[in-house]
């Protein structure tokens, strides 16, 4: 079983203060803190696990910079084989479809059984980039994913919809999953175990070792267009009814009816 | 019997222990767990076990009080066999989320809470303070602590320390936005080779100071650096030293009366850990007003809070009556209005335990210095 799992170093914005910088379409990133992407986590995490349990081997895939190491040796240190860094500014990381361009340009090159992405990355949140990557690869999908089974050249997975439901879904490898948060317990990399990982192969890979075209990658050749970036504003209409229990639920449901919501 | 295991059946002197149950008999947390560390020295001589044992919650239970050591007839350290139990499991990566965050956290961001490195000072903001210039002398190099640094509920603490430095004319310098954990919870979760990391840069950090000596403000960052980081050849000393000393040279003057009945608890980190009990009192004595109480369970004898030994990150599953609400209703019974504290752990746990058992009103639990600030006027 050969797996590539994709990663992403994002900042941590659950409770940072956002600002929009001077472009208008970009986040002041200096004051926030940085990790892997939490949904990737758990799809590192998913790979191993497969590994433990059938052997195989892990290369992990990110695109971004040097600060991106971090993440990747951390992923390392957890049970994959080597990685790939792709750096280049004149990738486009804006456009879903052209990150998984990218991706699927590196994965391309080599025989693979699974690819596993985080189902959505926290800081652009498309949810795109694992869909958009089993199109470039030609290859089978499932998203959201919640339980893995891996069968004899096949994989059988369950997937989270809305309103609660599961779907199970067979599929032939090769194939794309994108991992939901919650499907397993990310496990700890130790230091000791993170210093064991630096000698393990990480390569910097650039747009032409992929054999791709800046124009097929970069802002210019962008389906997508970022207008800008702004914070909502918040607004405040609550009203508190008061009254007994009975006044209150009275007064509630007239109010209901007259906005229309009965 | 393989080396790593032979090492550790010598690291912590397992053949040593007389089995004679000091330990256990003095371990604060027994009352509300099922932790026997007499249990889990024994077991742990077989090499066999130590996979076993590092899997028991029991081991999550030790809050590293010292107590055990305390009281060890044979000078043993029966919670070092517990933090080394912690490693085993560490190193396998498999412990719980909420460890795993903390340790990440600090690896990532230099503190255990996930913040980032870069808002380190936010709580300084308005305040005239002084930045420590590597290579720039500077009599007090002033640690603040992570905890201190990033929580609201304690950022006052470092706010006043720095009013009654400037008040007293000290002078002192920050750490600044490039400190980083002490590392005593890695240490205490039981991440060594994070821990060696961090040892290892915080050296070189701190050595870049031309300082005659570093003042923390957690008991937790004191015990460390003075007693984990052999290579820091500097005086390390708590906060309560400085202030002590500043008192008694007569250079911070405390006109304000605070009529309070104030009991002081002993941080296990400064009393148990560092034999540090007379330097509290007399600063408490010295505030004009105060009637200082003492519990019956004080000094070597204090009653841990359960706030330390990696306690922050795991919870302990009993739900029999915390330590700390012990503590506050001994509180309570004295007839204290403050319960003093002198350590960021502690004022944690024992105001939750306060507002866990309905006392705001009649009781607050404080840090030194928001006494010496109110005080010093």
């Amino acid at each position: 079983m050969k797996m590539f799992v994709c990663i992403k170093r994002v900042p941590d914005t659950s409770e940072a203060d956002v600002k929009i910088d001077q472009t208008g379409k970009s986040v002041d990133s200096s004051r926030f803190s940085f990790g892997i992407n939490d949904a990737d986590n758990y799809a590192v995490e998913e790979a191993v696990l497969i590994k433990e349990a059938r052997g195989g081997e892990i290369k992990f895939l990110c695109i971004g910079p040097k600060d991106s190491d971090v993440v990747i040796r951390m992923s390392l240190a957890k049970g994959g084989e080597s990685a790939v860094r792709i750096e280049d500014p004149r990738i486009n990381q804006k456009d879903p479809l052209q990150v998984a361009k990218v991706l699927a340009a590196a994965i391309k090159r080599e025989q693979f059984d699974l690819v596993m992405t985080g189902c959505m990355s926290a800081d652009d949140s498309n949810m795109s980039v694992g869909v958009a990557l089993a199109e470039e690869l030609g290859v089978s999908h499932a998203a959201m994913v919640k339980s893995v089974e891996i069968l004899d050249g096949k994989i059988k997975v369950k997937r989270e919809l809305e309103g609660g439901l599961t779907e199970v879904v067979e599929m032939s490898l090769p194939a794309v999953i994108t991992i939901q948060t919650g499907i397993n317990v990310p496990r700890y990399a130790p230091v000791r175990g993170i210093r064991e990982a630096q000698k393990k192969e990480l390569k910097v890979l650039k747009l032409e070792d992929l054999g791709l075209a800046e124009e097929e990658v970069s802002e210019a050749g962008s389906r997508v267009e970022l207008m800008k970036l702004y914070i909502p504003v918040v607004a405040s209409n609550a009203e508190m009814i008061q009254g007994t229990p009975d006044e209150k639920a009275e007064i509630m449901a007239v109010k209901m009816v007259k906005g229309g919501l009965l | 019997m393989n080396s790593e295991v032979r090492s550790f059946l010598e690291k912590h002197d397992l053949l040593g222990c007389v089995q004679c149950g000091r330990c256990t008999g003095g371990c604060p947390v027994t009352a509300r767990t099922d932790l026997n560390v007499r249990r889990v020295i024994y077991e742990s001589i077989d090499e066999k076990m130590l996979d076993k044992m590092s899997k028991l919650p029991d081991i999550w239970d030790c809050t590293t009080c010292s107590t055990c050591a305390v009281r060890c007839p044979k000078g043993l350290k029966p919670l070092e066999v517990l933090i080394g139990l912690r490693e085993v499991l560490v190193e396998s990566g498999m412990v719980q989320s909420t460890v795993r965050d903390a340790l990440e956290s600090v690896f990532q961001e230099g503190n255990p809470w996930k913040k980032p490195r870069a808002t380190r000072l936010d709580w300084a903001e308005g305040l005239e303070v002084k930045i420590a210039e590597p290579g720039e002398k500077v009599e007090n190099l002033i640690f603040v602590c992570c905890t201190v640094a990033y929580d609201p509920k304690l950022q006052d603490i470092a706010r006043n320390l720095v009013k009654v430095l400037n008040k007293a004319g000290v002078d002192y310098g920050l750490v600044g936005d490039g400190e980083t954990c002490c590392s005593s919870e890695v240490y205490n979760l039981g991440e060594a080779g994070l821990f060696e990391m961090m040892v290892e840069d915080n050296t070189e950090l701190l050595k870049g100071f031309a300082a005659d000596r570093m003042v923390t403000i957690s008991p937790h960052c004191y015990s460390t650096f003075k007693n984990q980081y052999p290579l820091l050849k500097m005086e390390i000393v708590h906060y309560t030293h400085l202030i002590s000393e500043l008192l008694a040279e007569g250079k911070l003057a405390l006109p304000k009366e605070v009529s309070k009945k104030v009991v002081f608890h002993d941080p296990c980190y400064l009393g148990k850990k560092n034999n540090v009990f007379e330097e509290p009192r007399f600063i408490l004595k010295q505030v004009p007003g105060v009637e200082v109480l003492e519990f019956e369970r004080k000094k070597e004898r204090s009653l841990c809070c359960e706030g330390g030994g990696g306690k922050m990150w795991v919870e302990t599953e009993s739900r029999k009556e915390r330590l700390a609400e012990t503590r506050i209703k001994d509180a309570r019974a004295l007839g204290a209005d403050v319960l003093a504290v002198a350590c960021p752990f502690c004022i944690l746990t024992l105001d939750d335990a306060l507002k866990a058992k309905g006392f705001e009103e009649e009781m607050k639990v404080a840090d030194i210095l928001e006494i010496l600030h109110e005080a010093a006027g």
